[in-house]
């Protein structure tokens, strides 16, 4: 087990180093000049020297990428040419907004979509309830996430005005960490986060109810049928090992889920890392992309390996080589 | 192994009071009358079993024997309400004057493993592979009887005892059994709640004879030390010759002959159980050469197309143009009886079908 782990971290180590460099050096190929943004017209060419300098910018390509990765393994990311302060402290409050969305509303979509696919799962084949909820997943996964966040805006925002349309909320008077139990932010939460729910929802749904319509006929259900408990509780045993599927996909999936979330984070306005990341490739603004991606490449490997021990606790079947 | 471990007075006291009222629970009486169960699928409705009746009398075992393919584990599923949704049946099924047919999962789950249990084969599928065998059986205890779950688990571990598996064992889970300590645990599960009817599905098929014999003789000791009733189902008429008090030989879907396994093994009425008795290695007798085994030939018919007539003529040596018409009515004769036209033939029919020519040469599928 031990062993297992050990192997495991080194590989991702393996797997974040080469994403990095990759990040690194396409960043370097792009055609358009990032300079362009740190250095105003105008300015000497000893200025120029001297500038460039300060931000590791001169040398070999190879020296530049030595340096680089000299300060990321100590935990030094630079400095953002754009916000011109260093990358950590730009994307620190980003990243928990990111997450104040992203982990509640993955934990809910997959809660919730796994819940109802058990229902529907469950429920008499042809029926009312496993029809309604198969076609109620199947649009809901066929529609762009954009439209769905588009929708939510268009009616509890601007119809019914329910709920703030835009970024986080002013913070006003409360600072710092005691920002985010306000009524403001959570009422300011509310739409996005709904919005990662229903994009997380459906495939989970779906999932689940194909996992429990296999394991319902399984003999395994029949004896558990036999023994008399209440149906819910049969309907829990095939819940149960349909889980193991679930569990499989839900990881890996994080990582297009990502994707799905940095929509979202651009059509509320929501002011996290995967909003920032796709400002910083614009604005050629590399440390700070790289840094970005650093961290999504990071939290992608740890999901994955999250995932191999969640689902050696779930399977008792399971034993790590 | 389980009593030594140190157990609490109290929860001594509470599984003395657990099993004590397990054990007044009576031998229970099934009637079976008229049942026929038909399936429905893609190519349209058939009936897998039809107009089947037999009696199980309290404290007796009945065997229920016929090829694969014959309706025997549609007949257990029905009595434990366990036919797929959409299937159609009829008749009844009296539990102690009570009928269980047609019931609801909700109204039968008073009934289930409270009344009426059941041993399954043992494939690796028939245990929850996620959970741990004790908690498998503590499951089916703590829905019937109101007891805390140490009791329950106490019981679990007298249940492991008796069917000789040891008590440290409940805390493994289905793939870390072998599949003879598998079909025990089963075992131990069924009788959990010392149901008063067991219904034994084939439970030592997927074993290898060594151990099919072990179980067998298990499932004999228990049965003779709890005197539940319980239905028998096997292809194998030798364990039925060794177990239990009366048989019903079903084939297609129909029962073939039934009666007191003493009078049916001696005197066979129906060719069917004949062909059967001739597949099977019989039990030595002394002074005898063993019997040939001879199989019957040909197989049991598609329902989706019932033959018209008698549902064995296609097999059946002794079959007229009177069999492949009419369907025979059940003959009764003795305690006996037998769904056959020649049943007064039958002294003759036993001395051919004895005879491996008998069944050699006759021409299948005319
Ligand atoms: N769920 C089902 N749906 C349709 N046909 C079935 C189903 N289960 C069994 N059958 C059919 O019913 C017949 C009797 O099967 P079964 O009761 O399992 O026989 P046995 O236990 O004697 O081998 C077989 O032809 C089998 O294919
Ligand atoms: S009725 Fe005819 S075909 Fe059927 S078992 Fe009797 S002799 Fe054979
Ligand atoms: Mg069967």
């Amino acid at each position: 087990m031990r062993a297992y782990i050990l192997r495991r971290l080194a590989q991702s180590v393996l797997v974040v180093w080469a994403v990095t460099t990759i990040m690194f050096f396409m960043f370097r190929v792009m055609p358009a000049d990032p300079t362009a943004i740190l250095l105003e017209r105008g300015l000497t060419d000893e200025a120029r020297q001297a500038l460039l300098e300060q931000w590791g910018l001169t040398g070999s390509m190879w020296d530049q990428y030595l340096a680089y990765l000299g300060n990321l393994i100590q935990g030094d990311f630079g400095s953002s040419f754009f916000y011109r302060k260093p990358v950590w402290e730009v994307l620190w409050p980003l990243i928990v907004n990111t997450l104040w969305i992203a982990i509640p509303g993955l934990l809910l979509g997959a809660a919730i979509g796994a819940a109802i696919g058990t229902a529907v799962g469950w429920a008499r084949r042809g029926g009312k309830l496993e029809r309604s909820g198969i076609f109620l997943a199947t649009v809901i996964r066929g529609v762009p996430n954009f439209v769905i966040g588009i929708a939510l805006l268009t009616i509890f925002s601007s119809t019914l005005g329910w709920f703030p349309g835009f970024g986080m909320g002013d913070p006003g008077a409360t600072t710092g960490f005691a920002r985010y139990f306000t009524l403001d932010f959570l009422h300011h939460l509310a739409l996005p986060l709904i919005a990662v729910i229903i994009y997380f929802m459906p495939e989970n749904l779906l999932l689940m109810r194909s996992g429990v319509v296999e394991n319902r006929t399984e003999d395994y259900i029949e004896l558990v049928r036999a023994k008399g408990v209440p149906q819910r509780r049969v309907a829990w045993h095939a819940a149960r090992n349909s889980m193991l599927p679930l569990i499989t996909w839900l990881f890996p999936a994080l990582a297009e889920t990502i994707a799905g979330i940095v929509v979202i984070e651009i059509v509320f306005s929501w002011p996290g890392v995967g909003r920032e990341l796709v400002l910083a490739v614009t604005r050629q603004d590399y440390p700070l992309a790289q840094a970005a991606f650093f961290l999504l490449a990071v939290m992608i490997v740890l999901a994955n390996l999250a995932a191999d021990l969640v689902y050696g606790k779930l399977d008792p079947r399971v034993v790590y080589k | 192994m389980a009593p030594a471990r140190t157990r609490s007075p109290a929860l001594a006291r509470d599984l003395a009071r657990l099993d004590e009222r397990l054990s007044a629970k009576p031998a229970a009486h099934l009637k079976v009358n008229g049942l026929s169960i038909g399936y429905s699928t893609l190519r349209g409705r058939f009936h897998a079993v039809e107009d089947v009746s037999f009696e199980v009398r309290a404290g007796t075992n009945l065997g229920l024997v016929g090829e694969s393919g014959c309706g025997k584990s549609t007949v257990v599923k029905a009595l434990m309400g366990l036919l797929p949704e959409f299937t159609g049946i009829s008749g009844e099924a009296l539990l102690d004057g009570q009928n269980i047919l047609g019931l609801s999962d909700a109204q039968l789950e008073p009934i289930r493993w409270n009344r009426i249990s059941l041993i399954t084969q043992s494939a690796m599928n028939s245990l929850d592979p996620v959970y741990c065998i004790g908690d498998q059986i503590c499951e089916a205890i703590l829905a019937h009887e109101k007891v805390g779950k140490a009791v329950a688990w106490a019981r679990a571990e007298e249940m492991f005892a008796l069917v000789g598996l040891p008590a440290e064992r409940l805390y493994e889970f289905p793939h870390q059994f072998s599949g003879g300590m598998r079909q025990r645990a089963v075992i131990a599960m069924a009788l959990a709640l010392n149901a008063g009817m067991l219904l034994a599905d084939e439970p030592t098929t997927a074993l290898d004879p060594i151990m099919q014999s072990q179980i067998m003789s298990r499932i004999r000791g228990i049965h003779e030390h709890m005197r539940r009733s319980m239905i028998l189902v096997t292809h194998d008429i030798a364990v039925v010759a060794e177990t239990c008090e009366a048989v019903v030989v079903m084939y297609a879907g129909k029962v073939a002959e039934s009666g007191p396994t003493a009078d049916v093994l001696e005197r066979p009425l129906h060719p069917y159980t004949m062909g059967l008795q001739n597949a099977f290695p019989r039990l030595p007798v002394r002074g005898q050469p063993r019997q040939p085994l001879i199989s019957i030939p040909g197989t049991v018919p598609n329902l989706l197309l019932p033959p018209s007539g008698c549902r064995f003529a296609s097999r059946c040596p002794f079959a007229t143009d009177l069999c492949r018409t009419t369907a025979p009515q059940l003959h009764t004769v003795g305690a006996q009886s037998a769904a056959c036209h020649y049943t007064e033939r039958a002294d003759e029919f036993r001395a051919a079908a004895a005879r491996p020519e008998t069944w050699r040469n006759m021409r299948v599928g005319a």
